[in-house]
């Protein structure tokens, strides 16, 4: 028994001391504070936006040796769980980012209010268009610095209208759309349902408004709306909120009924939006944006769609978001930089995301096809963005539709932000799964049920 | 035995043996006993990541909450469709298919053994990621459908109708490990008994009916017991086809998904454990049944 124990206590002696002898960090680094950069709750998990992260971080290690910081990939679709967990375990990073305004609400009251430090160390706001930074102030907490911005535009397929002898959709805001007969109209989203039906082609060569058009055959369609969030849907028609303005009662805004009616109706009505099913089909996903597939003639979405819109062929173009109701809307997508509640090192964390935002920024903002906050660098952004592509690409159009960004954004903080969210993403999936559905009926079921989860708070 | 001491040897023996089995103990209590205790705690406050509220007791509150949870009853109902579904096929397939690999009559048993447990070492998230591409409307499945004339093929991971049946049939492919245990069962069968059937003048069905079914009888309570309690905790398939989203419409929200996005995307860990606790009682309750119903038809050759 004797020996049974000596040979217990010399194994638990030889694993405390590998435990305890590991050698220090080579290069001297003892004191050196070690933070944690999360990504990628927004974008930035792409191999080549990886690659130019580390390369901004190898710079800031160069540039001193105080702060050492890892970067944890962890890909868009897992993160939020992923950092919800660590955050649970006690075990959250210290930086996160690039965080939209929707990744940012799902951690409410989880984020550093940078406002001491913004102050404390002088920095300076004024290079921002005026009221740019009260994008990320959360109630009284400046969540992060202004870094890029991403305003949505109507993105077209030239080709696609020629074919169909029609004219592209205007590119100044405020100007209307010309039909082939002369004829003026509105460009709002009723005209853009008629140009849809127009475009929307099946294999016979027949549009969606001709006799014998088969929708069992359809080989292009003719508009693809932000399909992922219905928020985004909703906005796209009208800023508003689900949220009544007590931080209690839901209430679908009247613009986003409609436009669920649109997408809804599109698909399984007037058929010019692919439905779900087409839309798993690898003929149309696109991988995961169908308007890169390159069957689809007009889509609504980010600036940030240029990473993968080359798949979309050479042809394709930026025109004006069409209004509703009078009223033009860009939903613009604010990503930055911000720093969990959490951090053990808030100040050597400010210190590196002013660097993010400061010097790096030129560097991830082109990694992140992302437009800059700052004024001063949007000509060159878009200067270096023109380069990727053959095709000449209106940019003025995206830098004029940051004037209609949506206020209220649609990924605003609700109540129970992540059950609201599930709500939504189980009616959208319906929608886009089962035809002859009562949308009014519909809409009173999600109300409710969004309602019934926000009672609970 | 009462009122006898133990030896010292025997007392010796004993103690080394608690010692080896002493690690065991520690990692239950630490990993298992330990945190069961915790959430049974947790379900009387108020834990919520997401939301900054002091710390209280509330009593039944969570209890209360559940049993007005629609979508909780949502979930365990899409598990119990799915269990409706699936038990029947992962217990009597696997067992099926170990009879005719096991039979004299099936050449090149060796080899079928080998191809029907292939796809159980396929890494799990690879082979639900080719399942995927699969089962898409113009996957694999549904272009051979059509082949063979059937119009309309279902759309096995959109429709809220056929993704349960799709999820099944991804399953099926994980049957290798339950035909291996049916096999070696088949294989422990005492020949005599089937002679003394066949002298008896037992035909192949009646051999099957009445020696092999009832000499098999554990084995197949073993899988069906493991069956019930995998399938009151499956959920992986679908968080990663549908990246926990429960699409479509809500059809692969599995009530263990549904926990999981509780504890972990809400991050209610007292309403999570109180949900865990819910899928706890209920796998023990149609255990326990089971074990009960066992005595009626499972066959035990050895003494308990």
């Amino acid at each position: 028994m004797n020996r049974l124990w000596h040979a217990l206590v010399a194994i638990a002696l030889a694993m405390a001391l590998a435990a305890c002898g590991s050698s220090p960090p080579p290069g001297g680094d003892v004191a050196a504070v070690e933070l944690r950069w999360y990504c990628c709750l927004g974008t930035g998990e792409q191999a080549e936006q990886v690659k130019a992260q580390q390369k901004v971080i190898e710079r800031f290690h160069a540039a001193q040796r105080r702060i050492r910081v890892k970067l944890e990939i962890v890909t868009y679709d897992s993160a939020r769980d992923t950092l919800a967990t660590q955050i649970a375990s006690g075990n959250g990073p210290d930086l996160a980012g690039p965080v939209g305004v929707g990744g940012a609400a799902a951690f409410h009251g989880q984020w550093l209010d940078l406002a001491p430090l913004i102050k404390s160390s002088g920095f300076d706001l004024s290079s921002y268009a005026k009221g740019s930074a009260d994008l990320y102030r959360i109630g009284s907490v400046q969540e992060g610095i202004p870094f890029a911005i991403y305003p949505s535009t109507l993105y077209y397929k030239a080709d696609m209208f020629e074919e169909a002898g029609l004219a592209e959709p205007p590119h100044k805001y405020g100007e209307k759309y010309t039909w082939p007969d002369g004829r003026q109209s509105e460009w709002n989203y009723d005209t853009l349902r008629e140009l849809a039906l127009r475009l929307t082609v099946d294999k016979n060569g027949k549009d969606a408004t001709q006799a014998g058009f088969n929708p069992g055959e359809i080989v292009q369609y003719g508009f693809e709306p932000a399909r992922d969030d219905l928020r985004y849907q909703g906005a796209a028609f009208a800023a508003g909120s689900l949220d009544a303005g007590d931080g209690k009662t839901v209430k679908i805004p009247d613009a986003w009924a409609d436009s669920w009616r649109f997408f809804y109706d599109g698909m399984w009505k007037d058929r010019f939006i692919m439905t779900g099913p087409v839309f798993e089909t690898e003929q149309f996903n696109g991988d995961g944006a169908a308007f890169f597939s390159g069957h689809v003639a007009m889509s609504v979405n980010f600036l940030w769609s240029t990473y993968g819109v080359a798949g979309a062929g050479d042809d394709w173009d930026l025109a004006a978001m069409p209004s509703h109701d009078g009223r033009t809307t860009s939903p613009t997508s604010a990503d930055t930089f911000r720093i969990l509640a959490g951090s053990k090192h808030p100040a050597e964390a400010f210190e590196f995301l002013t660097y993010l935002v400061g010097p790096a920024s030129q560097e991830l903002l082109s990694a992140y096809g992302a437009m800059p906050a700052r004024t001063a660098d949007q000509d060159a952004f878009f200067a270096k963005l023109a380069e990727q592509f053959t095709n000449k690409v209106d940019w003025q159009v995206a830098k004029d539709s940051v004037a209609f960004a949506d206020n209220p954004h649609s990924e605003s903080h609700t109540p129970k932000y992540n059950q609201t969210l599930t709500v939504l993403g189980t009616y959208r999936s319906r929608w886009m799964t089962e035809g002859g559905l009562d949308m009014d009926a519909q809409l009173k079921k999600m109300r409710e049920e969004i309602q019934g989860v926000w009672n609970r708070s | 035995m009462k009122g006898e001491t133990m030896s010292r040897a025997a007392r010796r023996e004993a103690r080394y043996g608690l010692l080896f089995v002493l690690p065991w103990i520690i990692g239950f209590l630490a990993f298992t006993a330990l945190p069961m205790a915790a959430t049974f705690v947790f379900t009387f406050l108020n834990i919520s990541l997401a939301e900054q509220e002091p710390l209280m007791f509330v009593g039944l509150a969570n209890y209360q909450r559940l049993f007005a949870d629609q979508q909780a009853w949502a979930s365990l109902w899409v598990t119990a469709r799915f269990a409706l579904l699936w038990l029947p096929l992962v217990i009597a397939l696997p067992f099926l298919l170990a009879v005719a690999v096991n039979s004299k009559y099936v050449r090149g048993a060796g080899l079928l053994r080998v191809l029907l447990f292939m796809p159980y070492v396929v890494p799990f998230v690879a082979s639900a990621l080719i399942w995927q591409n699969m089962l898409v409307n113009d996957g694999w499945i549904n272009t051979a459908l059509r082949l063979l004339g059937v119009g309309g093929a279902p759309s096995w991971l959109s429709d809220p109708a056929w993704v349960l049946p799709g999820l099944v049939m991804i399953g099926l492919w994980g049957l290798g490990s339950g035909i291996i245990i049916n096999l070696a069962g088949l294989r422990g069968i005492p020949t005599e008994l089937y002679d003394a059937a066949r002298l008896d003048g037992a035909g192949w069905w009646r051999q099957l009916w009445h020696v092999t079914i009832p000499m098999m009888s554990p084995v197949i309570f073993y899988t069906m017991i493991l069956a019930v309690v995998e399938v009151m905790q499956y959920f992986l398939i679908p968080l990663v086809l549908f990246d926990g989203s429960g699409n479509p419409g809500g059809a692969t929200r599995f009530f263990n998904l549904y926990l999981y996005q509780t504890f972990f995307t809400y991050q209610e860990m007292s309403y999570g454990s109180t949900l865990a606790w819910l899928l706890f009682v209920i796998t023990l309750i149609v255990t326990l049944v089971l074990f009960r119903l066992s005595r009626r038809w499972v066959h035990y050759t050895s003494e308990r």
